[in-house]
């Protein structure tokens, strides 16, 4: 079985007529036929689900998130307010704090450091939101608020090496150039340094290109197998610090229960810790809308986890009393998504429902129902696909 | 088929593929070099979608709309207000959290701002159907 993988769009949704028709021109047309997608992504799909016109909120339609890497343009958009661009010029990424040495980078002094690459998923906290029962305030994200992307930059460990970190320092807060309107609270947030040292990069690249302005360019951080929330926009100061950053957006918002509570209940700021890694999740991509009972079709999607590898991802006809496995795609980096598909044979005529779930590499795996929290962060229940089967 | 069509079935497969082709991968495409010709680059979307952050929701007419429009729109667009389906007491610590924040918002019209929000995106509203757009710009 040909899993998908960044180039290739099988034509599960073509008819056979068109099918032949696109056979043809390809065979004689190669040229044309793959002008009809853009990285990976057939041109009919490359479109964003508008959640928030201003400040811009987007989410990217599960049918483009088929690619190991998300095209920058098909990327999902969060903004907490409307950004002002900086540009590359006269931009500095500030170092301060615990440190013994503290530096000012300038966007060509980043691009001299030593490289790295991650390839990881990102998601925001908040995808799925949509999904929770009774509704929480928010955006009201659905599935498609995450995309998969190779980020370019330097190792936030090397940047603090050479300001000589001091021992005292056991928070980085980071900071970013865009500003609240009116009384707002500004979007200031902080990591543990044992995972800033560990993982975090500042990435000025994405998939290639010069960061673009709306994922946060010139610069951002990176924080593979966390929530996006971490992962600092338009980043400008970077300061150690021997406690953690105070204010709404570490306070108040991004919290989550520390043991869950019913659905409904809010519980009191004691009861409550900060969003960090991402839950185990897998999401369907291309469910095919009709099958023919006796013939084939090929369900596909992705899966991630906090964990560095998804180790199984299994599909269920029965609401989870029997599960089979999906087939993995190779193509894998720690923390990166694994696309899958799953070859099905429908035998019954009539209205299917299959789902998924995946399997993390500590082993947490994906739970039928999403733990209802009041902020509404990280769903990550079973998705279902419907499929009408005919005979 | 006989020997004379093929050739002729080649060119009509040929012009097909061409046909299918009507959206052009712009950032791929060879650049080509004739003088004086305009240079034409199709987008690699459906331009009938509009721009991400262009077509915004309009608030329900009603007794509280003013209001809604004066708190809500300075900062952020109507679809975040429209999307939601919360009750009163959740729309009421919003508008709390929004007034706090800096939203115009009379003392004194709190209640009607919050009963305009219960009766038109509380638990009760029709499905909210989110806008398509074309993919984020560079």
């Amino acid at each position: 079985m040909k899993t998908s993988g960044k180039g290739s769009a099988p034509p599960l949704s073509l008819d056979r007529r068109r099918f032949l028709a696109l056979a043809g021109a390809a065979a004689l047309a190669p040229g044309a036929l793959l002008a009809r997608f853009s990285e990976g992504v057939p041109v009919g799909r490359r479109r964003m689900i508008q959640r928030n016109g201003y400040a811009v909120d987007a989410e990217t339609p599960l049918d483009a998130l088929t690619t190991y890497l998300t095209p920058n343009d098909l990327f999902f958009v969060r903004n907490h307010w409307n950004p002002q661009y900086t540009g590359h010029r006269g931009w500095a990424l500030t170092v301060d704090g615990e440190v013994e040495r503290p530096l000012r980078l300038s966007a060509s002094d980043l691009r001299r450091m030593p490289r790295t690459e991650v390839t990881c998923v990102l998601q925001c906290a908040g995808n799925g939101r949509g999904l929770f029962e009774p509704p929480v305030p928010g955006i009201q994200w659905k599935y498609g608020a995450v995309g998969n992307a190779r980020w370019g930059g330097v190792r936030v460990k090397d940047i603090l090496d050479r300001a000589g970190l001091k021992a005292e320092a056991r928070h980085l807060h980071s900071f970013g150039t865009d500003k609240p309107p009116v009384h707002v609270p500004p979007f200031h947030r902080s990591i543990e340094i044992e995972k800033v040292l560990a993982d975090a990069i500042v990435a000025d690249e994405m998939n290639g290109e010069p960061l673009p302005a709306p994922h946060g360019g010139p610069a951002r951080l990176v924080v593979p197998g966390w929530a996006g929330v971490h992962w600092m926009k338009w980043l400008d100061r970077l300061s150690a610090q021997p406690e953690a950053q105070k204010g709404f957006y570490m306070e108040t918002a991004y919290r989550y229960p520390k043991e869950l509570g019913a659905p409904g209940v809010v519980l009191p700021a004691s009861e409550m810790r900060g969003v960090t890694e991402l839950f185990v999740k897998s999401s369907v991509t291309e469910p095919p809308a009709r099958a023919r009972a006796g013939s084939p079709v090929v369900l596909r999607g992705f899966a991630f986890s906090g964990a560095p590898d998804v180790v199984k991802v299994e599909i269920s006809e029965d609401e989870g009393q029997t599960w089979r496995p999906a087939e993995l795609d190779p193509q894998h980096d720690p923390w990166a998504w694994r696309l899958w598909s799953f070859r099905w044979v429908p035998s019954v005529p009539g209205p299917h429902t299959l789902w998924a779930r995946a399997t993390d590499s500590r082993g947490a795996v994906q739970p039928k129902d999403a733990p209802w929290n009041p902020s509404g962060y990280l769903h990550n229940g079973w998705h279902a696909a419907s499929i009408e089967v005919e005979s | 088929m006989t020997r004379r069509a093929r050739p002729l079935a080649a060119v009509a497969l040929i012009l097909c593929g061409l046909l299918l082709a009507d959206e052009v991968d712009a950032k791929k495409r060879p650049r080509r070099k004739k003088s004086g010709a305009a240079k034409t680059v199709r987008p690699n979307f459906d331009t009938r979608l509009p721009l991400l952050g262009t077509r915004l929701v309009a608030f329900p007419a009603g007794p509280g709309k003013p209001l809604a429009e004066r708190a809500c729109l300075a900062c952020h667009s109507g679809d975040i207000v429209a999307q939601q389906r919360l009750t009163e007491k959740q729309w009421a610590a919003e508008v709390t959290k929004m007034a706090v924040w800096g939203a115009d918002i009379p003392q004194d019209k709190r209640e009607e701002l919050v009963a305009y929000l219960v009766n038109n995106f509380g638990p009760g509203a029709p499905k909210y159907e989110p806008v398509l757009t074309r993919p984020v710009g560079r």
